[in-house]
C-alpha cells in the first residue's frame, strides 16, 4: 500500500483521471484550477490511495492553491508521483515534470489528451519520451478511461527506485546545490523529518521558493543557507554573465525541454483548433460577446424557472403534498401513533422538509446548466468578456468565476476564489460572493414570484440576481477604494479549447452538488423544521397554545418592530429571517409550518394574504442580501482566517439589506405602489 | 547590422493587429506576478505569439502561443516588447 500523489498543470484532465482511477466522483471543470483542495481516494483494486492536489504550472507557488502542492511535497509526500501531462501542450507541461523528476521519488507519467493531440495533428512518441525521461510513460484519454487500467498496473509495478533523471545546472549552481543539500541533509539527520530529497530542496531554495523555505525543518540553519544562496550569484555571474539563479535554472530546464520535445513531438501535420477559433470568433466578438452572455444567462433563468423547472416542481409538489402525505398519515394512524406524533411528522417534517424538497427540480436544472458552462470551456471566456467591467471596480475578470459558481452555492464559490493570483482579489471576492444569489434562496423567490409576479416570473427572479451582482460590483468599488487599497489588479487567463461536455460527467457533477442539497434537507432543514414546529406549538402557556402566543411568535415579534419600516413587520417574517440564517431554504420551511399550509397552493394563498406585492418584494430583496448562511460564514472564516473579516461580511450585508429594502419599500410607497 | 533591423520592427504586443505574429523580446516591464504566470504558460523571451483578437471596450487581448490561447489586459500587452515577424 502506498499513497500516490497526483500532480499536473491545471486543466490537463487531472480530476477526470482521479475519477477514473478511484470510483469516487469529484467535480470536473474545464477552467484552470477546479481542484481547490487536496482530495484522497482509494484506487480501484485497493492498491493504495491517491492524493489529488491542486493543478499547478511549477512548484514555485503563485496562488494559495499552488502553495498547497509545494507544502505537500515538503511535509507529507512519501510515495510515488503520478504526473499527468497534456500531450497537446507537452512543452509547457514538462516544466513541472522536470521539477517532479528531481524530487527523488519514483515517477510515472500519464500522457493525457492524446486524442486531442491526434486531432490537431500533433504526434507524441510515448516510447521516445520514456527514453528521454527514464520513467514509465502511459498514453491515456482520461475522459474516456482509455489507458487507465495500464496506469493502475504501472503504478503497481513502479517499485521504490527514484527517478534517475538529472539536469546539470553548471559548476557554480551545482556546487551551491551540493553545499545546501548538505546543510539540509544534516538538519534532517539531526532528527527533523523532511520528506524531500536534499538536492531537490536545495534547487528549490536557489530558485527562491518561499513555500519550500518556510517548510524547512526547524533544525535547519537558515542563515547559513541564505548566505550560501547569496554567494552563488557572483559565482554564477563569472560563469555565465548573468547573476540570477532562478532565471538560470529556468533556462537550463527550458533548454532541456526543447531538446526533449524536438525528439518526441512531431508537429509537422499540426493545424489550429479550428472549431475553438470559430466559436470564439462569435462568443468573444467585440460587439456580440456580452449580449450573447446575457442572453445565455436569461435562457438559464427561463429554463430553471419557467419552461422546465417550475413544471417539474409542480409535479413533485403534487406528489409530496398528495399521495406521500396521505400514505404517511395512513401509516401513522394504522401504527397507532399519537396525534402529537402525527402532527409533528405531517405538519413539521413533511411541511418543513417537503416544502423545500419540491424545489429539487429547479435546483437540479440550475446546477446542471452551471456545470455545463464550467465544463465546456466557456467560463474562461466569460472572464475575458467581463474583465473590463471588473477592472473598473478594482477586481480581476477572474473573480467572475466564483461569482457564477456562487449562483449554485456560495461555499464552493468562495473556495474557487483561491485560484486568483492576488490576495486583495481573493479577499474582496470572498467577501462579495454571498451577494450572489445561491440556489438556497431560489425556493424563496420561486414561492413569492409564484404568488405576486406570475406573469413575469423569470424576469423578476433574474432582476434579483442582477441586483445582487450590481451591488457586489458597487461594493467592490467601494471596498477597493477604502478598505483594501493596494496595487491594481492583474489579469491573465488561459483559454482552454472548447470541449463538448459529456452527459455522464455532467450528471455526475450535478449529482455531487444536488447531493449536498439533499444532505442539507435531511439534516439541518429537518432539524430546523422540528425545532420550529416545537417553538410554534409551545409557549409560556405550555404545549398546544395558539400559534400567536407561541415562543416563535415572541422571538419573531421581538425583531418585528425593527422590520416595520421595511414593510414586513410581522412576527412570522421575523421568525423566518432568524431561522433562515441556518440555511436560506428554512425560510420556506418556517412559512410552511407557521401558515400550516397543506401544499404549495395553500401556502401561496396564505402568503398572498399576509403580504402586499411591494412588501413581498422588499422581503425577497432582504432575503437576497441579509446574511451569508451558516455554512458560508464557516468557509469565510476558514479562507480569511480572520474573525474580523468574517464579522465584517455579516455586518455589511445586514446593513446593506436593511438600507436597500428600506429604500425600495419607502420609495415604492411614495410612488404609489402597494 | 542585425541590430538595426530589429529596431525597425520593435513594437509592443498591443500594436500587433489581430492575425499578426511577433516574437517576444522583453518581458521586464511587465508586472512581476504576471510575468511569472506568463512564464508558466510558456511565454518567454523568444516565444512566437499570434494575436487573435481584442476584447470589447478596450477589454483584454487574446493571443496564441504554442497552440495555447492566453488573455491579458491591453495595458500589460503594451508593456510586452516584441519584434514583428
Ligand atoms: N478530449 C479529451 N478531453 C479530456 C481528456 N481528459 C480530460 N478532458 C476534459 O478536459 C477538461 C478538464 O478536465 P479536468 O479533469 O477537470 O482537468 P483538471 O483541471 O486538470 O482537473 C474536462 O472538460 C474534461 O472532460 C482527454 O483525455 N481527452
Amino acid at each position: 500500500m502506498s499513497d500516490y500523489a497526483l500532480l499536473g498543470n491545471p486543466n490537463t484532465g487531472k480530476t477526470s483521471l482521479f475519477n477514473m482511477l478511484t470510483r469516487s466522483y469529484e467535480t470536473v471543470g474545464n477552467w484552470s484550477g477546479v481542484t481547490v483542495e487536496k482530495r484522497i481516494g482509494t484506487l480501484r483494486g485497493k492498491a493504495g490511495r491517491i492524493v489529488d492536489l491542486p493543478g499547478l504550472y511549477s512548484l514555485l507557488p503563485l496562488t494559495e492553491d499552488e502553495g498547497v502542492a509545494a507544502r505537500f511535497l515538503m511535509e507529507e509526500a512519501d510515495g510515488p508521483i503520478l504526473n499527468i501531462v497534456d500531450a497537446s501542450q507537452l512543452e509547457r507541461n514538462l516544466y513541472l515534470t522536470m521539477q517532479l523528476l528531481e524530487y527523488g521519488k519514483p515517477v510515472m507519467i500519464g500522457l493525457n489528451m492524446v486524442d486531442v493531440a491526434r486531432a490537431r495533428g500533433i504526434d507524441v512518441d510515448a516510447q521516445a519520451l520514456r527514453r528521454e525521461l527514464g520513467v514509465p510513460v502511459v498514453p491515456i484519454v482520461a475522459r474516456k478511461g482509455t489507458g487507465c487500467s495500464e496506469v493502475l498496473r504501472g503504478l503497481g509495478e513502479l517499485g521504490r527506485a527514484p527517478a534517475s533523471f538529472r539536469l546539470d545546472y553548471g559548476p557554480a549552481l551545482e556546487a551551491a546545490a551540493a553545499d545546501i543539500a548538505g546543510m539540509v541533509g544534516a538538519a534532517a539527520a539531526a532528527g527533523a523529518t523532511s520528506k524531500a530529497d536534499p538536492r531537490w530542496t536545495a534547487l528549490q531554495l536557489l530558485e527562491g521558493n518561499p513555500a519550500v523555505r518556510s517548510a524547512l525543518p526547524q533544525t535547519a540553519d537558515l542563515a547559513a543557507i541564505d548566505e550560501r544562496i547569496r554567494r552563488a550569484a557572483p559565482e554564477l555571474e563569472r560563469e555565465t554573465g548573468g547573476a540570477d539563479s532562478a532565471a538560470h535554472i529556468r533556462q537550463v530546464r527550458r533548454q532541456r525541454i526543447a531538446e526533449i520535445c524536438g525528439a518526441v513531438v512531431d508537429r509537422s501535420a499540426q493545424h489550429d483548433h479550428t472549431a475553438t477559433e470559430r466559436i470564439d470568433s462569435i462568443v468573444t466578438h467585440r460587439l456580440l460577446g456580452i449580449p450573447l452572455f446575457l442572453a445565455l444567462m436569461y435562457l438559464i433563468f427561463k429554463l430553471t424557472f419557467d419552461w422546465l423547472g417550475s413544471v417539474l416542481s409542480d409535479v413533485l409538489d403534487g406528489f409530496i403534498s398528495g399521495p406521500l402525505s396521505q400514505w404517511i398519515s395512513y401509516a401513522l394512524t394504522s401504527l397507532g401513533a399519537a396525534p402529537f406524533t402525527q402532527a409533528l411528522v405531517v405538519d413539521g417534517i413533511v411541511g418543513g422538509v417537503g416544502g423545500v424538497l419540491v424545489f429539487l427540480p429547479q435546483i437540479f436544472i440550475l446546477f446542471l446548466l452551471i456545470s455545463f458552462i464550467e465544463d465546456s470551456g466557456y467560463m474562461s471566456r466569460i472572464t475575458l468578456l467581463m474583465d473590463r467591467t471588473m477592472e473598473a471596480v478594482g477586481l480581476s475578470g477572474k473573480a467572475f468565476i466564483p461569482f457564477i459558481i456562487g449562483f449554485g452555492c456560495n461555499v464552493p464559490a468562495i473556495m474557487a476564489a483561491r485560484t486568483m493570483e492576488q490576495r486583495k482579489d481573493r479577499l474582496l471576492t470572498t467577501l462579495l460572493v454571498p451577494l450572489m444569489s445561491c440556489s438556497a434562496r431560489l425556493p424563496v423567490y420561486a414561492l413569492f414570484a409564484g404568488v405576486f409576479f406570475v406573469s413575469n416570473r423569470a424576469s423578476v427572479v433574474m432582476g434579483l440576481y442582477v441586483l445582487g451582482m450590481v451591488l457586489a460590483l458597487a461594493l467592490a468599488k467601494l471596498f477597493s477604494r477604502t478598505l483594501l487599497k493596494s496595487e491594481p489588479s492583474v489579469f491573465v487567463v488561459e483559454l482552454p479549447p472548447y470541449r463538448m461536455p459529456q452527459l455522464l460527467s455532467l450528471l455526475r457533477m450535478t449529482w455531487e452538488k444536488v447531493k449536498g442539497f439533499l444532505r442539507k434537507a435531511g439534516t439541518i432543514i429537518l432539524a430546523g423544521s422540528v425545532v420550529i414546529w416545537f417553538l410554534s406549538n409551545t409557549g409560556p402557556g405550555g404545549f398546544g397554545v395558539d400559534m400567536n402566543d407561541s415562543f416563535l411568535a415572541y422571538i419573531g415579534g421581538a425583531l418585528s418592530t425593527l422590520l416595520i419600516p421595511l414593510g414586513f413587520g410581522t412576527w412570522q417574517a421575523g421568525a423566518a429571517l432568524i431561522t433562515g440564517f441556518m440555511a436560506k431554504e428554512i425560510v420556506v420551511s418556517t412559512m410552511n409550518i407557521i401558515y400550516q399550509a397543506p401544499d404549495m397552493a395553500g401556502l401561496e394563498h396564505q402568503v398572498a394574504l399576509a403580504f402586499t406585492p411591494l412588501q413581498a418584494f422588499s422581503f425577497v430583496v432582504f432575503i437576497l442580501l441579509y446574511i451569508p448562511c451558516l455554512a458560508t460564514v464557516g468557509v469565510i472564516r476558514k479562507e480569511t482566517s480572520s474573525w474580523r473579516w468574517t464579522f465584517f461580511s455579516m455586518g455589511y450585508s445586514l446593513a446593506l439589506a436593511y438600507l436597500v429594502s428600506l429604500l425600495l419599500y419607502q420609495g415604492g410607497h411614495l410612488l404609489g405602489f402597494v | 547590422m542585425r541590430k538595426s533591423t530589429e529596431f525597425q520592427t520593435a513594437a509592443v504586443l498591443a500594436d500587433i493587429r489581430p492575425g499578426g505574429a511577433a516574437v517576444v523580446t522583453a518581458l521586464h516591464r511587465i508586472d512581476p506576478l504576471l510575468r511569472r504566470r506568463l512564464n508558466d504558460l510558456g511565454v518567454a523571451e523568444g516565444s512566437r505569439l499570434t494575436v487573435r483578437r481584442f476584447g470589447p471596450f478596450g477589454g483584454p487581448l487574446t493571443f496564441e502561443c504554442a497552440g495555447q490561447l492566453v488573455g491579458i489586459r491591453r495595458f500589460e500587452a503594451s508593456r510586452l516588447e516584441v519584434a514583428r515577424t
